[in-house]
């Protein structure tokens, strides 16, 4: 049951934004992220929409899979929708009964609202999350982050913790799965009754898993103490990531795009 | 001067004066190069002696030096850790990062080398334990002997003189232990390493070249397994075996047949009994 969990939805690949340098995904979808909030006519819409599908074109990963994903948060979009149909006031009213009115307006706001939704998961799926490995990401972040090193916050500790609760993600799923059979074998009953006794019998799972989780940690404490851990100062690093002229290109013209949405907002044709 | 000096050591797990002591004035040494094998029952501080000699935990009383290097010096201790490494019982709980190279690389990176030496120093250490094909490849859908010897590559690439195994074979089935058991022989027999290995199995202790028997904090025995295995007695008067075939042959000769003492391994066995049938 456990074992259908995949980890970090990375999808191992060779295209354009799999070998983009992951510290300049993250700036990249900075900047998409501000385009997509930013757009608020159908012109910059299209554009964001435009580049959005260019983007999972590029990324080669299965539209199946986007849409599988885009389908778990319908229920946000839809809410969000709703609420922007029913609570928008406009000027053209559409139909009314009593106090509720729907305004030609909101319903534009509202496919609007969709579409920026969508634009930000899509984007933020293809650029990072599916095409990027977990490594790499603690990598770039911790790259990203090593200025605030000089105020003193500890960058390369929460690396290293990231590092650490990656590496140990399947090790943990494979202990929980041995203690459900374990307390399963005892007559243990987790999957019947309602939603706060089947919570309950989590806690003859939860407690082995901390109590073996604690150990672990000592164990694994000491090992790097003997492998000469004493923290980040002082330590280099076998991988150096090197950014090619390509990675500064895609950057500029992601920001040349989130400056054409603005530049749209002010001066663009209004619907 | 031996490699490894342990003088007058005390150590209890509880603080002051009076908590139970797991060591009491103990005194031992190890030579430079030197394959010893550490047998002992459950809590007769096997593994509180190879942390000792890490430095991971500090005696009460007296003084270990590795290489020259004392633990209780601070400023001393990471070039010692550095000389001395020490592969874990579990094998899931020494892995750092999730990647075998990054791991391997882990050692490397704290010492501060520069990029491309440890790419070289990686490079080497997987080819050391045949495990460069899986170089790229997660460490959590390895097998337990595989990610021992990553284990084994990774205290490889700090390059220590020394290497001290606290029961690194426990958790390992039986081709994994043999597999681990010969590199610990290599290290020491190809690479002069000097090898500590502290286990449960009488048959790996056959294999080094010393073999130390801890009980209730004391060395009550020091010898070649020779020594150490013809004394079947006094080796079951501590919870311990000795080695199934030393064992076959002390039956024997408790029947009367007149075998040699000590018998180590199978063939040697045979070949007594052979002789002894013609005989």
């Amino acid at each position: 049951m456990l074992k259908d969990i995949t980890l970090g939805q990375f999808f191992p690949g060779n295209s354009l934004l799999h070998k983009t340098d992951a510290r300049f995904k993250i700036l990249i979808l900075l900047a998409l992220i501000i385009g997509i909030i930013a757009a608020d006519s159908s012109f910059s819409f299209l554009l964001m929409g435009v580049v959005t599908v260019t983007l999972v074109l590029v990324s080669k990963i299965p539209i199946k899979i986007i849409l599988k994903n885009l389908r778990m948060l319908l229920f946000i979009f839809i809410f969000t929708a709703v609420l922007n149909v029913f609570f928008y006031e406009g000027e053209t009213l559409l139909w009314h009964r009593s106090f509720i009115e729907i305004y030609k307006e909101g319903l534009i706001y509202a496919l609007f609202m969709i579409l920026r939704l969508a634009c930000l998961v899509c984007s933020s799926f293809v650029v990072l999350t599916y095409t990027t490995s977990p490594l790499d990401m603690t990598d770039a972040i911790e790259r990203l982050l090593s200025p605030l090193k000089k105020i003193k916050v500890p960058v390369h500790e929460f690396a290293m913790m990231m590092t650490i609760a990656l590496r140990f993600i399947p090790t943990l799923i494979e202990e929980t799965d041995k203690i459900m059979s374990a307390q399963k074998a005892r007559g243990a009953d987790m999957e019947s009754g309602g939603l706060i006794k089947r919570a309950k019998a989590l806690i003859p799972i939860l407690i082995p898993l901390f109590v073996s989780s604690f150990r672990r940690a000592d164990e694994l404490a000491e090992a790097m103490e003997c492998r000469c851990y004493r923290g980040g100062e002082g330590r280099t690093k076998m991988k150096q990531i090197k950014s090619c002229f390509r990675d500064y290109a895609f950057l500029t013209v992601t920001v040349g795009i989130c400056v054409a949405v603005f530049f749209i907002n002010r001066y663009g044709v209004r619907v | 001067m031996a490699y490894i000096e342990i003088k007058g050591l005390s150590f209890s797990y509880e603080e002051g004066e009076d908590g139970v002591r797991i060591f009491d004035n103990l005194d031992l040494s190890f030579e430079e190069g030197s394959y010893t094998a550490v047998l002992g029952r459950n809590g007769s501080g096997k593994s509180t002696l190879a942390k000792l000699i890490c430095g991971i935990l500090q005696p009460i009383h007296g003084s270990i030096t590795v290489g020259g290097l004392s633990t209780a010096d601070e400023d001393e201790l990471y070039e010692l850790r550095r000389n001395c490494g020490m592969i874990f019982q579990n094998p899931d709980n020494q892995l750092v990062a999730s990647v075998v190279e990054e791991d391997v690389a882990f050692a490397p990176e704290n010492l501060g080398m520069e990029p491309l030496l440890i790419r070289k120093t990686v490079d080497e250490c997987l080819a050391a334990v045949d495990m460069t094909d899986y170089a790229k490849h997660a460490t959590y859908k390895l097998s337990g002997g595989q990610k021992q010897r990553v284990a084994i590559a990774g205290v490889l690439a700090m390059m220590p003189k020394c290497i001290i195994f606290d029961e690194a074979t426990a958790m390992l089935d039986p081709l994994g232990r043999r597999d681990i058991t010969e590199r610990m022989k290599a290290l020491n027999k190809e690479k002069g390493m000097t090898v500590i290995n502290i286990t449960h199995y009488m048959n790996e202790a056959a294999e080094a070249d010393r073999v130390i028997v801890l009980d209730g904090g004391k060395a009550i025995m020091d010898g070649t397994p020779k020594e150490v295995f013809s004394h079947g007695d006094k080796l079951r008067a501590v919870k311990l075996d000795t080695p199934q075939i030393t064992e076959l042959c002390d039956e024997l000769i408790n029947l009367g047949y007149n075998l040699p003492k000590g018998v180590l391994h199978t063939m040697e066995a045979a070949e007594a009994i052979e002789k002894l049938a013609k005989g």
